[in-house]
């Protein structure tokens, strides 16, 4: 239980702190040999399932990706925007059918098995294609990996699949399981879903449940000189005022994911030792949504979500609920990836007066309480964003003569209500933009999905036209046709006000100043940290 | 000795048929809840197929009428099966012993504060009624008495740990600390200081009130009257005759208020980011894990059950006018 | 109203009563002296107290008038602990005249019962029944009086116990009343009077029972309420620390008002019982 120490890491970092503030500039120090004790991070949840292959999401590579890889990373700059890993490269055949991965040679288990391409056969037949939430997606035509040696592995569509996809989803739904500790075992069940075994940077040591996950070091990392820390500790903080007190009390030196409240920014900012960072989290653009039930009489009509589009002020919302730390959204496909964007969406501005007159328009006048008619409001409870958004429409409703009741859930309950009983008028979600329309937004708007698929259209959203173009792209393997095709698709969905697009956020990190090596690309937080080290 | 077992084992047999009414009502409880044991099993582990669910259900003695059921639960909860936690995807009595530790430690300490320093102070003020210092004293216990925990918690935490950076803001002790012995428990004493004052401050007016009304009360009496004839006086007076008398009550309202605790440290444990078994009742409900919450519940009727118990036999080994006729005033909490 | 004017002698029974009349006001009025709805956005978020006229007591995060949101919290705060302790009074009277008028098994059953609930704390009660059953006001409601029903069960239960024998009963058993009528109708009147003196403790239990619900986010949310304010107020504790303490004050003085008022009448009825 209790971590065996070679020495006292804060003293040796204050040591070596100070002899590098003296005498070498920060380039310089950063190629010196020397790693870097012990970092402490804020974590607000603590997730049953750790394994990211299964379970692709935020929450979970948090954790998981120090320790299992993908097959590349997303970087800034860089052959398709991304940073080699597993594989060290990628071709894809001209007609779509098969992608041929080359493997990083001499990359070990944290149990000292060798890592081969049987490994990434296995889990992308066995895991990712089917108990992935967003593998199910992406690889859904996969038809087999072969592996004509050791490093190699060539993936085999049954249909043309877009590459550029394939690419674009890399970072995110390519984590390679062990294949010795799985093969033959329930996966879901696996004990090394909590006890990662994987070939990063950081091997797993222990979790005591509420209060700390533990990794350390991995001495034989396949990158030479790397990591630099000894251990990275994950507190669990779920207060989120408790992150923003325990680093100014330095029991802590890092808080992503914005969990210090966005509103105490501004003087967490201002205090000696901390720094406020705002990038690191390009590849992972959330977008604030109002998800709408088309079966409800009076939203089935498109003068009426028009009007809901409208009373919505963005600019309010992104000042006060966001504090700046966002931008205004009007499609599906955020302003950050300038490949797919499409800036002549059909957008709606704050006019409650047009809101109004489209309303009376529709054939809903108010009745003599001023109120047109209610609805039953869900706001996801995943972030303090999405409830505080959710008290502000019932606001800005009330305005237009809708009255809105709020029925809050935790997140389970919250699931099930809206992707599978669809009970709800209208929500508040936050679905994740993720570098490529495919991979989960066209989603969101395809129809004749069964219940039960979450993140998903259970709106009952159907337009004949965007399904013909969701199905026309995602067998295009054109790049420039495959963006024509989005383009035309966010403008239809946009027209049809599918779901109301108010804003795109991503998060904010807080470290301590000494910690070198933060938001150095576009998926950080939950990237590998094998470089981050102290100063 | 013979006197505390008879009592001992009296009270054993009494607490059978209420444990059992407790268990009826978790069975009940869980019975209401949408779901059961199988559905949670399935949501956390990514859903089955249906011939999976109805082979599960068998397997767990689910599939038959609420008898059945009920028989189901009571012989899991005799081979110390609580269910299992969709939460933690673990089993509960795993999950919640894990707890139960802290949350003792935390009562612990806070009782010890609140009744050593309640009767105290309940001493100072009894010990001259209706004086000023008597009334000022208790005013001001009043007043403690009527903040909420969680919120003297907050200021607390404002004041002692993020202005003046003297003690840690929340957690056991320092995480992954490396720490042992003596070191180990200065550690987790530091971190234990504010959730003991947030919790035990609270209940300490209580302490005060009845000691100082017991003292009060028995200043009038025959026995202090004649010591006081006899010419003992002031301090000596009040503390080996009258305070002596009236802490029998208190120790009556140790256990009456063993279950008020449990029930504090919930909110008290959130504050803190304390693991113990109140946040995991929080916990528990924010993730709609029943089988998880009555887990707890069922643990803290226990914990509360052995405290009373216990308090039971200090009373009966401190007061030899407890015979073995009375079934104790402090029955049940 | 004797009772009234040796419970207004004590200084701690008229200072209770009056905050607390004040408080009732407050309540009562609050659609006259905060017109609309409390969680509708006013100003600019996050405005300190006093500093401007139309927000006195300063704004939230979205710029909600805290003012406003105090005085229609102290309305669902008595509410709900009011209707609480008004259920916990009748739950447990109801129980204890039968336990005690009947005896026998019955008897034994119902306190045994009682004694089950003391042994769970209140608090896991009550968030048992919520989480079960979802947070809206009547549960709330429901799940503070099944945590607070035993103690007014065990009072009622002795004072007719120590009733049950005296002539007045046994005069109406003669006269042919069935034993129930006799409860009811006879007896229970007679036992009322510390039962009563209870009430005040449990609708104080009660409001802050209610408060840490909506403090860990148990409570209805289309409600404003001093735990949910204090809850809000949490994430910004540093930056802007009165959205927590204001109403955090408006508890206590609550709390202390309805303590106080209690012990008053307490005083004034233990000293009536002294005169008969």
């Amino acid at each position: 239980m209790r971590a065996p120490f070679p020495c006292h890491p804060l003293a040796r970092r204050s040591l070596l702190a100070g002899a590098a503030a003296l005498s070498l500039p920060r380039a310089a120090s950063a190629t010196l040999p020397k790693r870097g004790g012990r970092l402490t991070v804020a974590a607000d949840s603590e997730p049953p399932n750790l394994n990211p292959a299964i379970i692709a999401s935020n929450g979970v590579f948090f954790v998981a990706s120090k320790v299992i890889e993908p097959l590349a990373e997303a970087a800034f700059g860089g052959r398709d925007g991304l940073a080699p890993r597993l594989a060290t490269g990628w071709e894809a055949a001209a007609d779509g059918r098969s992608i041929t991965f080359t493997l990083r040679q001499g990359v070990t288990w944290h149990d000292d098995r060798p890592f081969t391409s049987a490994d990434v056969a296995f889990s992308a037949m066995e895991v990712w294609k089917k108990l992935q939430n967003l593998g199910r997606a992406v690889f859904r035509d996969l038809e087999a990996v072969e592996t004509p040696d050791a490093h190699t592995a060539v993936f085999r569509f049954a249909v043309p699949t877009p590459a550029q996809m394939i690419r674009n989803a890399l970072p995110v739904v390519t984590s390679v399981l062990p294949k010795h500790l799985y093969e033959g075992t329930d996966i879901m069940r696996n004990p090394a879903n909590q006890k990662l075994v994987g070939t990063g940077p950081f091997r797993f040591a222990e979790r005591r449940p509420g209060e700390y996950t533990r990794l350390v070091r991995n001495p034989t990392y396949w990158e030479a000189g790397r990591p630099h820390l000894d251990e990275i500790i994950y507190r669990v903080l779920p207060d989120r005022a408790a992150a923003g007190n325990a680093l100014e009390a330095e029991e802590i030196q890092l808080a992503a994911f914005s969990a210090v409240p966005l509103a105490d920014l501004d003087r967490i900012g201002k205090v000696p030792g901390i720094k406020v960072i705002s990038t690191g989290y390009e590849g992972l653009t959330y977008q604030l949504v109002v998800e709408i039930n088309h079966r409800r009489k009076e939203l089935s009509d498109v003068r009426v979500r028009r009007a809901l589009a409208h009373a919505i002020d963005r600019d309010f919302v992104v000042r006060t609920i966001f504090r700046g730390y966002a931008a205004t959204s009007q499609g599906p496909v955020p302003k950050n990836d300038r490949v797919f964007h499409a800036q002549d969406v059909t957008g709606y501005g704050f006019n409650p007066a047009r809101a109004n007159a489209l309303l009376d328009e529709a054939g809903y006048p108010r009745a003599a309480d001023g109120v047109r008619f209610r609805l039953r409001l869900l706001p996801a409870p995943f972030f303090n964003e999405t409830r505080q958004f959710g008290d502000y429409l019932r606001q800005a409703l009330a305005a237009v003569g809708i009255d809105a009741t709020i029925v809050s859930n935790d997140t389970p309950a919250h699931l099930r209500a809206v992707y599978t009983d669809r009970a709800f008028d209208i929500t508040v979600a936050s679905p994740v933009y993720r570098g490529d329309p495919a991979i989960s937004t066209t989603i969101l708007f395809q129809s004749g999905l069964p219940a039960g698929v979450p993140f998903a259209n259970q709106y009952g959203y159907e337009n004949a036209e965007v399904d013909a173009l969701i199905r026309q792209a995602a067998g295009t393997i054109d790049d420039a046709e495959r963006v024509r095709l989005y383009r035309a698709f966010q403008k239809q969905v946009t027209d049809d006000v599918a779901l109301i697009n108010v804003a795109e956020f991503s998060f904010i990190t807080v470290a301590r100043d000494n910690l070198a090596g933060v938001s150095n690309n576009p998926r950080w937080a939950v990237s590998n940290w094998a470089d981050l080290d102290f100063i | 000795m013979r006197r505390a077992l008879a009592l001992l084992r009296r009270r054993v047999l009494g607490v059978v048929p209420v444990f059992a009414l407790v268990v009826l009502g978790a069975f009940l409880l869980l019975e209401a809840a949408p779901g059961d044991a199988v559905d949670a099993y399935l949501a956390g582990i990514g859903g089955g197929d249906a011939a999976q669910v109805a082979s599960l259900r068998a397997e767990w003695g689910l599939d038959g009428g609420p008898l059945p059921r009920l028989i189901a639960y009571v012989s899991a909860l005799l081979r110390l099966d609580l269910g299992w936690s969709s939460a933690f995807q673990r089993p509960v009595l795993e999950v919640v012993l894990e707890r139960l530790p802290n949350t003792l430690l935390l009562m612990g300490m806070a009782t010890l504060l609140a009744l050593s320093l309640g009767s105290l102070l309940g001493i100072v003020c009894g010990a001259r009624p209706g004086s000023l210092r008597d009334r000022a004293l208790s005013l001001t216990a009043i007043a403690i008495y009527a903040m909420p925990g969680f919120w003297l918690g907050l200021v607390l935490i404002v004041a002692f740990s993020v202005e003046l950076r003297w003690l840690p803001s929340g957690g056991i002790e320092t995480v992954a600390s490396g720490l042992s012995g003596l070191d180990r428990a200065t550690d987790i004493a530091r971190h234990l200081v504010l959730p003991v004052l947030s919790l035990g401050l609270v209940y300490m007016a209580l302490y005060l009130r009845l000691m100082r009304d017991g003292m009060a009360e028995l200043w009038s009496q025959d026995f202090v009257r004649a010591a006081r004839a006899r010419g003992m006086t002031g301090t000596r007076l009040a503390l080996r005759h009258v305070a002596r008398n009236a802490l029998l009550p208190v120790v009556t309202m140790l256990g009456l208020q063993s279950a008020a605790m449990l029930g504090g440290s919930v909110v008290i444990e959130s504050v803190f980011a304390i693991p113990g078994l109140g946040r995991l009742a929080s916990e528990a409900v924010s993730r709609r894990d029943t089988p998880l919450l009555l887990g707890v519940v069922l643990l803290s009727a226990v914990v509360v059950m052995l405290v009373n118990m216990l308090v039971d036999l200090a009373y009966a080994l401190l007061d030899p006018r407890v015979g073995s006729g009375t079934g104790g005033s402090g029955a049940g909490g | 109203m004797n009772v009234l004017r040796r419970m207004l002698a004590t200084g701690e029974g008229l200072a209770g009563l009056a905050m607390l009349s004040v408080l009732v006001a407050v309540a009562l009025a609050a659609p006259l002296l905060a017109p609309g709805d409390p969680l509708a956005i006013r100003g600019d978020p996050l405005l300190r107290p006093f500093q401007e006229i139309a927000h006195p007591l300063g704004t939230d995060r979205l710029g909600r008038d805290v003012l406003s949101a105090l005085i229609h919290g102290a309305r669902t705060s008595l509410l709900v602990a009011v209707s609480a302790a008004a259920a916990a009074l009748f739950i447990g009277i109801t129980v204890g005249t039968i336990a005690g008028f009947l005896g026998g098994w019955v008897d034994e059953v119902l306190m045994r019962v009682a004694e089950a609930f003391q042994t769970v704390p209140a608090f896991l009660l009550t968030l048992a029944l919520i989480s079960v059953t979802g947070p809206r006001a009547t549960t709330i409601v429901l799940g503070i009086a099944i945590g607070a029903w035993m103690q007014p069960a065990r009072i009622t239960r002795a004072e007719i116990l120590s009733l049950r024998e005296r002539d007045f009963v046994a005069a109406a058993r003669v006269v042919g009343m069935r034993p129930l009528e006799i409860a009811f109708r006879e007896v229970l009147p007679n036992a009322l009077t510390p039962v009563v003196s209870l009430a005040a403790v449990i609708v104080a239990a009660a409001v802050l029972i209610e408060a840490a619900l909506s403090f860990l986010g148990f409570g209805d949310p289309n409600r404003v309420t001093w735990g949910s304010m204090i809850a809000e107020g949490r994430t910004v504790l540093r930056r802007a620390p009165w959205l927590s303490i204001i109403p955090g004050i408006g508890l206590v003085l609550t709390v202390l008002a309805v303590h106080l008022t209690g012990r008053g009448i307490g005083h004034a009825l233990r000293a009536r019982r002294v005169v008969a």
